[in-house]
């Protein structure tokens, strides 16, 4: 078991919704929180009676939205500052970046969601390159909806077992992480090259 | 403006830095593969997902307390009143028996309590397995 899960589980025992709320949030902005597994334990908790199951849903999704908006803000308010502060703004590389996040900002967001600690770099990233906020609200909110939904589910599901199955959880997300930065590369080269065989006429 | 040659140049850059990201990750993608399946054989042969398979329907349709087989379970990270729960013990049961003085019973971990009495939270532990299961074996006879 992650070392950091048994301390944390014991203050959602003691605090139980409240703790629950800060650790997602914490998680959601930048902590390195297990936050996933977490939820598998609360899901696990639910189906022994311990918890609501659709109010620790309700809590979790307000605060990982809550803090992936914190995210969204900090670099959308002092964003631009740091970037012409580091001189970003005169590098080509990071222009391009800017660019493609910002043509693929959608799906970008929501799928990000499923990427653990991706989700917070995606956060910053949004509001650095300045992503409509209800574009990247509305996103945000249906991947916050569907992952503690599926992590709460298996853990009630699960039941009293679900730390033998923590492992497995974990390399289940760790894939879906990796699967979701292949995606977005394959997209973002498939992009590049299509503007490299057709530039746009000026 | 760029010198001749200099834009697609960079694109060129940009798309084998992307090229190589996606190697990279394909990679990792097929490791975390191998052990995700590997981990699946391991609670396949250890019974788990067959006895869950098995056990979620009537689970889902019957939920009581654990019983006194099923003490192994508990863990330092557990509070007391989450174990006075999930066995169904009268509140105040451990603290009796385990002499608890602590104003914070039960919303209090077993191994934070351990802690504070400096004692092995193994140890102690072990005194509340022992605990419940002598509660529910009496009450089961």
């Amino acid at each position: 078991m992650d070392p950091l899960l048994g301390p944390l589980l014991s203050f959602v025992l003691v605090y139980k919704y409240v703790a629950l709320f800060a650790i997602v949030y914490s998680g959601a902005i930048i902590v390195p929180w297990p936050a996933n597994l977490m939820l598998l334990a609360v899901g696990a908790f639910a189906s022994q009676g311990y918890f609501s199951f659709w109010f620790s849903l309700t809590v979790a999704v307000v605060a990982n939205t809550l803090g992936d908006l914190t995210d969204y803000a900090i670099t959308r308010r002092w964003g631009e500052f740091v970037i012409r502060k580091l001189h970003l703004d005169k590098e080509k590389f990071f222009l391009n970046l800017k660019e493609e996040l910002r043509t693929d900002a959608a799906i970008t967001v929501f799928v990000t969601r499923f990427a653990g600690s991706l989700s917070s770099i995606t956060n910053f990233l949004a509001g650095l390159v300045e992503v409509p906020f209800w574009t990247f609200f509305w996103c945000d909110l249906a991947g916050n909806v569907i992952e503690p939904f599926v992590a709460l589910s298996l853990g009630y599901l699960v039941g009293d077992y679900w730390s033998s199955f923590s492992t497995f959880f974990s390399l289940l997300a760790a894939t879906a992480a990796v699967s979701i930065l292949l995606f977005i590369s394959a997209r973002m080269y498939r992009r590049m090259v299509q503007k490299y065989e057709h530039p746009p006429v000026r | 403006m760029d010198a001749p040659g200099t834009e697609p140049n960079n694109n060129g850059h940009a798309r084998r830095y992307v090229q190589y990201a996606i190697v990279a990750f394909a990679i990792i993608l097929g490791v975390l593969f191998v052990f995700l399946v590997r981990e699946y054989l391991i609670l396949r042969r250890a019974q788990l997902i067959t006895d869950r398979e098995s056990s979620i329907t009537a689970a889902l349709q019957h939920k009581g307390p654990l019983t006194a087989a099923d003490a192994s379970v508990i863990r330092p990270w557990m509070t007391f009143d989450y174990v006075n729960r999930l066995f169904g013990l009268p509140p105040d049961y451990l603290k009796t028996q385990l002499m608890i003085t602590n104003t914070r019973y039960p919303q209090l971990s077993i191994g934070g309590y351990a802690n504070s009495q400096h004692v092995s939270q193994t140890i102690f532990v072990g005194q509340v397995v022992s605990a419940v299961q002598n509660y529910l074996t009496v009450q089961a006879q």
